[in-house]
């Protein structure tokens, strides 16, 4: 799992760090660095070769006409990139990441929300509702995808055939098949496996606002409208900040249930960058313009990042 | 939140909300344990003549689910070990060892924390690759390290910040070396950020489907869901089958979950937000 907005704080101390020496003299001298390295070692090489190495190497493929794993690449300056922009599927699959992210945000985000206000009320039961409705995020997306391909199988499938059985025998579709709906379908069998995290983070959010607060509304006579909008959401702001960004990252990051269940169609209808980039690398093993969406992924993602980081700093100061 | 008054209309709200989250596992259950026929009726709502418990049995054998479950475990136990071994050190050193670059380190290891695997992976499977990587444990298990090691290395950090510098000044000034200070100071002292790390690696790990689909080939060496995506593809018309499978899939970790309940949740939720 990786956790979006997570530097700012940091960034803020160890920048005037940077600017000005301590203003106080430490008790210590500090440290040489042969002191910190054979601690940092082991995660630096693991991390140079594996992540930071690729990082670099993905920006000069996408200014090489690399054609494959193992063969030669040439460079071609930013032929990738006009390429890319006449490349009509890229249009299409960035449109369908952006509905996606969305879809995710409000189905996810939304569910995760509402049940957590729900829960945090009950007394007793709340321990049992809290446990079961997580039980999805246990399931890996993979595997929901091959459960929910099932749920929307047209003839024996949980969704028609029950349908079926409770008199909406006209509302079955081919949730999988029709190009306007499949990319909605995916995304509630990702949401139902990503909701469960949300809840829990929200959760904690609430069992972070003072109960007095509550009983002082009720005193001056406030509904549960007010109570909702003047003291829960204003509560929540700062988890529902740190949630939407992870909402976010993770929609972006949709990749499994779309291979599994789809595989980007019927006639790209459901193709997702993340789709693409690996049609594009390991089916047409075309580097070049897949490293152009790679890096266009990775700038959406820093985008979403800082815009987070900013608007979290601004609620904690 | 906790109000006076009566629970039940809530809980009433929630019971239809509970039938269809938790559903798709009550319809899979009940299905694995039909004849290929029973399925075919098409009645969601029926439930088996006979429970098919042989469904399991030819489920077992014929995806070789021992195999992937015991590469899962295999995987799982080497990205929980290596992160742990990894990340600690580091975190440390991040947090209280004061050395000349250390922002510019902590940098560019939080770097990662924003770049989407996908979007490294053509170079990554190079690197891989000409290490003799591909298609191996090993390979995919130093991939998926590598992959966590800014948020595991964020989450140390920030719990060994929040331990006071006067106990491993006092550690110092009595000439004990860093590693010690980590080993016998910090280590001891930090089992809630160890615990939630763990379980935050080893669910992510045990779920994780896109580093296996581009790094593990052969069947003998695929983990549980890229075993099970691709079972499910080969037998698609064998419902039982599939449904049997899947359930394979998913029942240990919901039983682990169960146990664990009130550990794993706190450490999920506190990992992810500290993080």
């Amino acid at each position: 799992m990786s956790l979006a907005g997570t530097t700012t704080k940091d960034a803020d101390g160890t920048a005037a760090r940077i600017a000005r020496p301590p203003r106080q003299p430490r008790s210590s001298s500090p440290d040489r660095i042969g002191s910190a390295l054979p601690l940092m070692l082991p995660a630096l090489a693991v991390y140079a070769v594996f992540t930071l190495a690729p990082i670099a190497m993905t920006f000069w493929l996408s200014f090489t006409d690399s054609g494959g794993f193992n063969t030669t690449a040439n460079f071609v300056g930013v032929d990738n990139y006009v390429r890319a922009t006449q490349d009509p599927i890229i249009w299409q699959s960035l449109v369908r990441t952006l509905l996606w992210v969305i879809y995710h945000l409000v189905l996810a985000g939304g569910l995760g929300l509402v049940l957590a206000i729900a829960i945090s009320r009950l007394r007793t039961t709340q321990v049992f509702f809290r446990t079961a409705f997580f039980l999805p995020h246990l399931v890996s997306l993979a595997v929901v995808g091959v459960i929910w391909a099932n749920i929307y199988d047209p003839f024996y499938g949980l969704l028609n055939t029950a349908l079926e059985r409770i008199g909406l025998g006209n509302w079955t579709q081919g949730w999988l098949s029709d190009p306007l709906l499949v990319l909605f379908s995916v995304n509630v069998a990702s949401s139902w496996q990503g909701f469960g995290l949300y809840m829990l983070l929200f959760i904690a959010g609430l069992q972070n606002i003072d109960p007095s607060l509550y009983e002082a509304a009720e005193i001056d006579g406030a509904n549960e409208w007010h109570k909702l909008r003047d003291i829960t959401l204003p509560g929540l702001s700062e988890v529902m900040t740190f949630v939407v960004s992870l909402a976010l990252i993770n929609g972006l990051k949709g990749f499994a249930t779309v291979f599994v269940m789809t595989g980007g169609g019927p006639f790209y209808q459901s193709e997702l960058i993340t789709t693409y980039i690996y049609r594009l690398a390991f089916s047409a093993q075309d580097h070049g313009l897949a490293a152009v969406l790679c890096i266009l992924l990775s700038l959406f993602a820093i985008s979403i990042t800082i815009v987070f980081n900013r608007w979290r700093a601004r609620q904690s100061a | 939140m906790r109000r006076k008054g009566s629970e039940w209309p809530i809980v009433l709200g929630l019971i239809p909300v509970f039938v269809l989250i938790l559903g798709p596992f009550a319809w899979l259950i009940i299905s694995s344990l039909k004849t290929e026929a029973e399925i075919g009726r098409a009645d969601p709502f029926a439930l088996p003549g006979d429970l098919m418990w042989r469904n399991y049995l030819d489920a077992w054998q014929i995806g070789g689910f021992g195999g992937l479950i015991a590469n899962s475990f295999i995987n799982l136990a080497g990205v929980v070990a290596l992160t742990l071994i990894t990340c600690a050190p580091a975190g440390y050193a991040l947090a209280k060892i004061r050395f000349p670059g250390r922002e510019w380190l902590f940098y560019a290891m939080i770097f990662g924390l924003t770049i989407p695997v996908q979007a490294i992976v053509i170079p990554l499977y190079q690197v891989l690759f000409s290490l003799g990587l591909v298609n191996t444990l090993l390979g995919i298990t130093l991939a998926q390290v590598s992959n966590g090691i800014p948020f595991g290395i964020f989450l140390m950090r920030s719990f060994f910040m929040g331990v006071p510098d006067e106990l491993t000044e006092a550690a110092r000034m009595d000439g004990a070396s860093h590693f010690e200070i980590l080993r016998t100071i910090m280590l001891p002292l930090s089992t809630p950020a160890l615990q939630a790390l763990v379980i935050i690696c080893a669910l992510s790990t045990w779920n994780d489907f896109f580093l296996p689909l581009v790094v593990l080939i052969s069947p003998s060496v695929q983990t549980l869901p890229l075993g099970l995506v691709r079972f499910a593809s080969t037998y698609a018309s064998e419902y039982r089958l599939v449904f049997s499978g899947t359930v394979i899939t998913f029942l240990p970790i919901i039983l682990l979950y169960l146990l664990t309940q009130r550990r794993f949740t706190e450490g999920l939720t506190q990992g992810a937000l500290k993080g």
